[in-house]
């Protein structure tokens, strides 16, 4: 036997082997996903969604919600809670059987220095807190030990406490961390930060194996865990950018679970009889926002054609299926403040007399800034050329987040098409702050954070009212503080328009059950079971 | 050795400093100048103003341009290249981790580029005008001119979902992932040390599409260079005169021409591998190879500037010592370089 025919043999031997490995081993879960957002593993530090879907397996909350009803609170680490009469503050009492991944055991001092690390370290998520008024300066009274196993959150103002609970159900920056863990592993006085980027310290379903930046993510069953403990005895997370190859790849059975496909590949999949297409609102909403600091675009009647010239039917209809739904309204689907479509659509007549009205009847020049990824970019094109007819020459700058975003921050752009708004807690105020709320108008205050400032859109009757509602203790009273925030800001024409609410689409082999993918993106895996081959 | 030996050494050390230091500054330069806010991808697009000062201070983006250059030329010089924002590791933690990745993949990839390309540039050269040759030119245009991406697509709907021959994503299937000891950091190497065949079988249909599709670019390169380098050789006057004494075509063409160009050969090689080490971006992509390509881009992409200035100064040491390498070789085989 010659050599070639040696290297052919052992060649055709490694091809042949191939159909024993068509699918994934039914005690493993391979999730595909872009990994490109997972920049660090610590909860203080985390951004977008892919981390919170990740820590949410190796980390516990004080509270769930329920996925099925998001309204619906359940309890995790806290076993029972109880609101005090004023609505000032709650008590929670925490389980006594749980124990973090080193052997640790969860205490109180552990939840309440979880929370007071966010603030103290001030990094991208202490924002949620400081939304409701926490600061570094305040936590460590208003969040404090009662007991070993009781902790007592009081609210710095009149707050909503479904609010507050929602949002330690719901925000990736409320997960208990292994504190002494942690400080063994302290460098400086950044209370483990550094160390929290590559490592995990929680008590979750999950204990982290790997993790390897912008490459995988293998985590495994944790025996001990006090709740369910899970069936799958590894999770592997790859990061897999390029969506064709993720479609082939759970065509075959390669990967379980497809997070991140684009439409198209989605499309292509709908009539697949072995795989599932999940949908699930999320409450970010996708929106066309104007800039005040443009003298053209801050009168009334400008803003109202343009809001008149946004093609709502089109869009949401060719360009957002599996990326989001019709939605106008700046509160997301489904809550009871949330008023009925406003039913804005597309009139170019209309549009174009009120730039008559406003002294435009020629038209004038912008820019439409929008990231360089669908959907954005397609619903850009497809306001572009709505524009063009009313006689506005838009151009598109399309550029990264940095581009778009950074633009928007500095209060430096036109018109944007973008995403955003909060939404994770199933509660009004989650869209307003970020999205309507502007208590200071000056260049000077620099609140980034919420989107009214950012687009210069400021009434005083809509921030009177939002922070009115969040310490209104009656639904009822509360909603009609909503509902007329609603009404005013139509009235008003505000700078921004939400014409989709966003919807995370994810697909799953037939074979696993029990994935369901969670609104606020804490998606957990202890339940998912796959059918043996 | 003479004194005139010493100064060309230190003239050449001289002159790698010179375009190392220049590398590095205008990297710097212009990582500064793009229009990334790296602040914005730690801190996300709604923190506020405070968040984003302080991380902004953290990053010592505060300071001038040239105190930022110079602190890090300072930690550089210390053997400290900083931490990456893409990892949180240390840079040069993350270039040694997926380097194996890439050194693994383009050398499966040169060994096709030399295995092929080189017959088929010796075939297109003395068959010239013929048949042979035109179709040798077509599949290195081919080489040339497809896009990578395309190929990688296209490659794997046939070989990977239709014929079932070959890997698809990543360098070892994903249930492998992490079931083996990482001895080297070349999965071919470590599965076979690990013992496990099932996961050596995996980890070779998973580099053979990603390294043929890479390799078909250095198939066209080292193909055309052969042929070219081998016409010219032909055309001389020992090659006649070989002819004349009789000798066979196979003995002209392999111990005569082909001898002759070899140094030439041996560089062309040398740069194309340097080639596939910081070029397979597209390929890496696609196939989810986590390699060097991929880790440069989504740091440039990031405004991650410790980790693009580390992987640039890199591969300007990989080119430095391809062209010191070349030098050597055609001193040592090129007696009128002497």
């Amino acid at each position: 036997m010659t050599f070639l025919t040696r290297c052919l043999l052992v060649v055709s031997m490694t091809i042949t082997t191939v159909h024993t490995h068509a699918s994934t081993p039914s005690d493993q879960l391979i999730i595909a996903l872009k990994m490109s957002n997972i920049l660090s593993l610590d909860p203080a530090a985390a951004t977008g969604n892919d981390i919170a879907f990740v820590n949410a397996n190796l980390y516990d909350t004080l509270i769930e919600l329920d996925p099925d009803d998001p309204t619906h609170i359940l309890p995790a680490i806290a076993s029972e809670w109880e609101v005090a009469d004023d609505a000032m503050s709650i008590t929670f009492t925490l389980r006594e059987d749980i124990h973090f991944h080193s052997g640790n055991a969860l205490t109180a001092d552990d939840v309440v220095w979880s929370f007071d690390r966010v603030l103290d370290l001030n990094l991208a998520l202490a924002t949620t807190w400081k939304a409701l008024g926490f600061t570094q300066d305040n936590i460590s009274n208003l969040i404090s030990q009662v007991g070993k196993y009781q902790v007592e959150v009081a609210f710095p103002r009149q707050l909503d406490p479904k609010l507050v609970m929602y949002t330690l159900a719901t925000s990736p920056s409320a997960f208990v961390i292994d504190k002494q863990l942690v400080l063994e592993h302290e460098q400086g006085d950044d209370l483990g930060h550094q160390w929290l980027t590559t490592n995990a310290a929680g008590s979750g379903a999950f204990v982290l194996e790997q993790w390897i930046p912008q490459d995988r993510i293998i985590m495994t069953q944790n025996h001990q865990y006090w709740g369910q403990v899970p069936e799958i005895a590894r999770v592997v997370m790859r990061n897999l950018k390029e969506s064709q190859t993720m479609r082939l790849m759970i065509e075959r059975g390669d990967i379980d679970v497809a997070i991140g496909m684009s439409v198209p590949d989605i499309r292509s999949l709908e009539n697949a009889d072995d795989l599932e297409i999940q949908t699930t609102q999320r409450g970010t909403l996708y929106y066309v926002a104007t800039s005040m600091q443009n003298n053209i675009l801050a009168k009334e009647e400008v803003r109202r054609a343009i809001r008149g010239t946004i093609n709502y039917d089109g869009i949401n209809d060719s360009i957002m299926p599996y990326y989001g739904i019709f939605h106008q309204r700046p509160i997301k689907l489904g809550l009871p403040a949330t008023l009925p479509e406003p039913d804005y659509a597309l009139s170019t007549e209309q549009a174009r007399a009120l730039l008559a009205q406003a002294g435009y009847e020629n038209g004038f020049s912008t820019t439409i800034r929008a990231l360089n990824e669908s959907p954005f970019i397609n619903v850009a094109i497809n306001l572009q050329s709505s524009l063009e007819r009313i006689g506005i020459d838009a151009e598109i700058i399309s550029g990264t987040g940095n581009q778009v975003y950074g633009a928007m921050r500095d209060r430096n752009f036109d018109i944007i098409v973008g995403r955003g708004g909060g939404g994770f807690a199933p509660h009004p105020d989650s869209n307003l702050r970020p999205l309507l709320l502007n208590p200071d108008n000056s260049d000077a205050a620099r609140l980034t954070n919420f989107q009214g400032w950012r687009t210069g859109y400021q009434n005083s009757r809509i921030n009177e009212l939002i922070t009115q509602a969040v310490s209104e203790a009656d639904e009822e009273v509360q909603n009609a503080l909503y509902e007329e925030v609603q009404s005013v800001y139509q009235e008003d024409v505000g700078a921004l328009f939400p014409f989709s609410q966003m919807i995370n689409t994810v697909v799953v082999r037939a074979d696993v059950d029990g994935y369901i993918d969670d609104p606020a993106a804490m998606t957990r895996l202890r339940s998912v079971t796959k059918q043996a081959e | 050795m003479t004194r005139s030996h010493y100064l060309g050494i230190a003239r050449k050390i001289g002159v790698i400093f010179v375009t190392l230091f220049g590398l590095l500054t205008m990297t710097f330069v212009i990582g500064r100048l793009m229009p990334i806010d790296p602040v914005l991808a730690v801190v996300g697009p709604d923190a506020d103003t405070s968040t984003y000062e302080q991380v902004f201070q953290q990053m010592g983006l505060d300071q001038p341009i040239w105190v930022q250059y110079q602190y890090y030329l300072q930690d550089m010089l210390s053997g400290d290249f900083g931490r990456a924002i893409l990892t949180g590791y240390p840079v040069i933690n993350d270039i040694l981790r997926v380097l194996p990745a890439t050194i693994e993949l383009a050398s499966v990839a040169i060994l096709f580029g030399v295995g092929l390309g080189i017959p088929l540039g010796v075939y297109a050269a003395t068959h010239r005008g013929r048949l042979g040759d035109h179709l040798t030119r077509l599949i290195t245009l081919f080489g040339y001119s497809t896009p990578v991406f395309w190929v990688g697509m296209v490659g794997l709907i046939i070989f990977y979902a239709w014929l079932d021959w070959a890997g698809a994503a990543g360098r070892i299937g994903f249930a492998y992932d992490g079931m083996f000891t990482q001895y080297t950091g070349f999965y071919l190497i470590d599965t076979l040390l690990s013992g496990s065949w099932e996961a050596f079988t995996s980890a070779v249909r998973h580099i053979a599409l990603p390294a043929l599709i890479l390799g078909l670019n250095s198939v066209s390169f080292i193909g055309r260079m052969t042929r070219s380098f081998m016409l010219e050789q032909l055309s001389q006057e020992y090659i006649k005169t070989a002819r004349v004494k009789g000798l066979s075509e196979r003995s002209v063409i392999w111990k005569h021409a082909f001898k002759n160009i070899l140094v030439q050969l041996l560089t062309i090689v040398a740069l194309a591998y340097g080639g596939l080490l910081e070029g397979a971006v597209l390929i890496e992509t696609v196939f989810a190879w986590p390699g060097f390509g991929q880790y440069l881009t989504d740091s440039l992409l990031m405004g991650d500037m410790n980790a693009v200035m580390a992987s640039v100064l890199f591969i300007g040491l990989v080119f430095v010592f391809l062209n010191l390498l070349s030098d050597v070789l055609y001193k040592l085989f090129d007696p009128r370089t002497r």
